[in-house]
This record gives structure tokens, sequence and C-alpha cells, in this order.
């Protein structure tokens, strides 16, 4: 009956993030955020592995404002319990702050077993939460899990390598991280929307976690952000397959073939 | 600043020096190997700039990264370095994070460049799905780099670098490498091709792709794929994978077949010089960042397209 942590991240939506067309900077304002995608996936996981054995599955996050709306959602999909702080120290590229403020929401959790994060986040992919968990906690790490199971209180991952998969067992208490191979995270029907409405969500202040502001002082700082300008030419071709395929040949071999 | 350089194998150690020479071409550089490097090997360290290389106890790799971290951390107390320089690869990714917080310094991975300013080092990397670049200052020492390294590297350096063992002496938490399950070895090197094809989820089964196998095959192209055909359907190997947790490629020209183009998947094509989209929904995100973007069923295009460049090439 392994208990398990989730840590969910909110992002802004990368997919509707559009730059401003002087400044090139984006304008978070006009897009929405979500829970960071591999962060389903891990607690689809924990759902699963609950289903089969047991035990609390609870979701920990941080950030600069915690949507309780999205912490909702977790919930609705299956999570026992949220624990969440917001502080606008969290707004961060320092991974070393987010990761000292979640492991304080992961005590606060209680008893643990496992720690599932998604391997890296949508807006930053800097795969850091998961390996400085671990490292926190002084437990092993699991990292790019696509496949997890449980058994005699071991855990047995296979891990998508570039040269293959690498299987792998250790010892519980551990941190894994998965992408998005390991499953398919469920959709709450509206009945499990409306039983989450009563599950607890535990809103934290920094004091709470004995944490201080010093504390948070991000040792990286962000200097510039700027949209990437790639000028493409945008050509569009429609029309009857033999004739695009008549076209798409030309091109090929007047801009892509001629040496 | 005194350099640091690891990586999972001598040849990504070399890709890093090279990188890292561009970078701090006055900094001494010196590497940290999990195995003895071969005497060729040796050799291409040394010109890519390393004075000394350094060997870790055996085995440590299959005991997992918190035990390689402790040894790194170690290796770094004893070489008195400031700045470590990590491959952005998995493994790179797995021990870089956790060796920053055992040191206490600061950490960024996928840094397409790196430089000294004042009392810190700034870098650059992309984020938010590839498409914005972040610059970054990082203050804290030692600082934790991983770099996005590509194929070329600066040479300039002579000698063959000395050859020392480390013993150093480590407890931390392991994990038991039970099995390696290799794919069926493409070897493929995406990242120095010049032409790629490229295939997503508009195939609909995995026979299917003999269509673009076929097309490669005439072009001279290589085949890549988006995260869903390796990872979810595994019709291709891994390092066939092009994206933000794949492969980044800069080929002359990229050949997109039914593909949407998830950001994830546009990051790592962005440095191609022609990018060419096929995909029925003209509103499919790959379609604004291609020079030429085809709206049409890949099915039905390109049978024609092999028999037109058949045609065209004399190629059977």
């Amino acid at each position: 009956m392994p208990d398990i942590v989730v840590c969910v991240k909110q992002t802004v939506d990368v997919y509707q993030l559009k730059p401003h067309p002087e400044t090139l900077e984006p304008v978070f304002s006009q897009a929405q955020s979500k829970i960071s995608d591999f962060d389903l996936n891990a607690l689809e996981e924990a759902l699963r592995i609950r289903e089969k054995g047991g035990g609390r599955v609870s979701v920990v996050s941080a950030g600069p404002s915690i949507n309780q709306l999205l912490i909702r959602e977790t919930l609705a999909m299956g999570a026992d319990e949220a624990h969440i702080i917001s502080h606008p120290l969290l707004s961060t590229y320092d991974g070393r702050v987010t990761a000292t403020v979640l492991s304080k929401l992961v005590e606060k959790a209680g008893r643990w077993d496992l720690i599932l994060c998604g391997e890296a986040s949508l807006d930053n992919s800097d795969y850091q939460t998961g390996p400085r968990l671990a490292e926190i906690f002084g437990v092993p790490h699991l990292a790019y899990v696509t496949k997890l199971e449980i058994s005699d209180g071991r855990l047995k991952a296979w891990k998508s390598m570039e040269d293959g998969l690498h299987v792998a067992s250790c010892s519980m208490p551990a941190v894994v991280t998965v992408g998005l191979e390991i499953n398919t995270p469920r959709l709450p029907s509206l009945l499990m929307i409306r039983a989450a409405t009563k599950k607890p969500i535990h809103e934290y202040r920094l004091s709470d976690l004995g944490l201080t502001e010093e504390e948070l002082n991000p040792s990286v700082t962000l200097r510039e952000l700027k949209a990437l300008k790639v000028e493409r030419r945008r050509v569009k071709l429609e029309g009857k397959p033999e004739e695009l395929a008549e076209k798409l040949a030309d091109i090929l071999v007047r801009e892509a073939l001629a040496r | 600043m005194s350099l640091v350089i690891h990586g999972e194998n001598p040849e990504t150690i070399i890709r890093i020096a090279g990188a890292a020479r561009r970078f701090f071409p006055d900094s001494p550089a010196q590497a940290v190997c999990l195995a003895p490097p071969g005497d060729e090997e040796l050799r291409r360290l040394g010109g890519a700039g390393v004075e000394t290389v350094h060997v870790l106890p055996e085995n440590l790799t299959s005991q997992g990264p918190a035990v390689v971290v402790a040894a790194l951390a170690m290796a770094v107390a004893k070489l008195g370095a400031s700045t470590i320089l990590l491959s952005a690869t998995k493994y790179g990714r797995e021990i870089g994070p956790r060796l920053a917080q055992r040191l206490g310094g600061s950490y960024a991975t996928e840094c397409i460049h790196v430089e000294s300013v004042g009392e810190g080092l700034l870098v650059k990397r992309l984020v938010l799905g590839g498409a914005y670049q972040a610059s970054l200052q990082l203050n804290a020492r030692p600082y934790v780099i991983g770099v996005q390294a590509v194929a070329d590297s600066a040479g300039g350096g002579a000698g063959i670098p000395r050859l020392e063992r480390l013993d150093v002496d480590v407890d931390a938490p392991k994990i038991e490498l039970l099995e390696v399950v290799k794919p069926e070895a493409s070897h493929v090197d995406l990242e120095r091709a010049e032409f790629i094809v490229g295939v997503g989820r508009g195939f609909k089964r995995r026979e299917d792709l003999s269509m673009a196998e076929e097309l490669a095959r005439i072009l001279g192209a290589e085949l890549g794929c988006s995260r869903p055909v390796s990872g979810d359907l595994k019709w291709m190997s891994e390092d066939r994978h092009i994206g933000l947790s794949g492969k980044r490629v800069r080929p002359k020209t990229y050949l997109a077949l039914g593909i949407s183009g998830q950001i994830q998947h546009l990051v790592g094509i962005r440095d191609s010089k022609l990018i060419i989209a096929v995909n029925t929904d003209p509103n499919a995100p790959i379609m604004a960042e291609s020079d030429y973007a085809v709206v049409g069923d890949i099915y039905k295009i390109v049978p024609p397209l092999i028999e037109r460049l058949r045609e065209k090439l004399g190629r059977r």
C-alpha cells in the first residue's frame, strides 16, 4: 500500500502563447494556465498504483499564483488531497527554490513511499524537480520511466534512454519521473468532479513551511526573454493530389537536391 | 575559470569540450570519465583542449545517478572546479540537477550559449516549448551547465591528456540496472543528416511507413519521427525521435509527413534550412512553420510523388 505524492506544476499553455509584435516578449496574460502535461501522466500512474494496491495519493503544487480550479481537476481525476502554496518568489527559473518548497509540501502530506513527477514541465523543460527532490530526501531516482511495476516493496522501471530501454529496480522510498508514454491520463466524469468538491485543498504560507523569503532568493535570474524569430516562406500549396505531387517533386529537385 | 567536463562516454565529452573551448577559450579543462578512454579517444580529447582525464571507479553508472553524483561531487571538490559542464542528454539531465542540488550551486541545462559576466555566468537556452530564448544569469558557484553540444567542435588543443585514476569512495542510494534492451539498432546520426524525412501520426499503420522509407531512399534522406511514433507506437527506435526530449536536428531540408507540429517537435526542427510539410489540416501548427505547406493526404500524395521523383531523378 504505497502512499504517493504527485508534484504538479501550473504552467502557461505554451501553445496559446504569442509574442508581443514589437518587444517579442511573450504575452502571458493572453494565454491560459493548465497543469503541465507530463504531470498528469504522473498523477494517472499514481492512481493506477492505488487502484491495484491501495494507499493514499496526495498532490503538491507550488507557484506564483496557483489556481485552485486546476488543483480541483487533479482531485476530480482521483487524488485524495492537495497541498499548495502560492508566492511571488515561486515564479522562478531556479529549480533549487522550487524543489525546496515542494519538499516542505511533501512533508506536510505526511508519510510517503513514492514521489511521482512529470519528467519535465511544459514551460521551462528543465528536468530538474525530480532529481533535486531525490537528492533532498536522499533516495534513489528513476527517470524517463515508460512502465512501472511494484512488488514486494520494490520498484521495477523501464527507462527510455537514447540507447534503448534500461530496466532498473530500486527500493522505496524513491522518486520516479515519467513522460507521455507511460499512460493516457483519465478524463474525470461528472460524478468524480462533484465528489472532488469535498476533498481537501490545504493552502500554506511560507512561514507554515518553516521557510523565509531569504531562503527563496534565486541563484538563477532571468535577464531577457524573447521570441525566436524564424522567417519561413509559408507558401501554401493546394490542389489535386497528383498536381501537388508534381509540384512537390519540382520543389524537392530544385531546392532540396540541387547541390 | 576552471572547467570540469563530464559525460556518459568519451564521444560526448569530446563534443562538450569542443563547445567549452568556444565559450571559454582561455580556461583549462579537465575531463571526468566513467571508464578509461581508448588511445584514439584520448588523442581527440587532447585535440578538444582537455589537459587531464580523470577516470572514476568502474561500474558507477549501473548503480544509478545518485552514486555517480556523489562521485562527481567528490571529484569536483578534489579538482577545485568552478564550472561543471555536462551533456544535455538524458544522462546529463539526470545527473545535472542532482549534482547542483548537492553542491549548492546554480544550474541550467540545454544551454546553447555560455559566457562569463562579472560575478556570474550568463547562459542562453530555449524555453516555452522552444519558441522563446531566455538569457539567464547564474549567481551561485559552482555552476553546473548542461550544454547542447552540436557536432562541430573547436580544435586547437594539441598534446595527449594526462590520464589519472580518481579514487573516490561513495555511499549513496543505489538503483540496480537489471537489463538494457537495445532497440533494433539504427545507429543513425540524425544530428548530422542533411536531408530528413519526418513521419508523424498521419501514418495510420506501421506497414505504411514503407512509403516514407521508399521516399527517403530515393531522396537520400534519413528518417526521423515525432514523439508518438517512437514513444507510444514504438514504430521507430528512440534515436529517430526528433523534438524537445529527442534529437535537435539541423538538416538542409526537413520534409514533414503527417506531422501536426506539436511545439515539442517544432523545437527539434527549428534549425532546418528548408521545411516542407504535407498535412491534411491547413491549420496544423507545422504549416505556419514551413517554407512550403502542402495541404493534402500523405496517402494520396506520397505514392505519386515517389513516381515523379523516380522519373526526374532516374532512380529506381
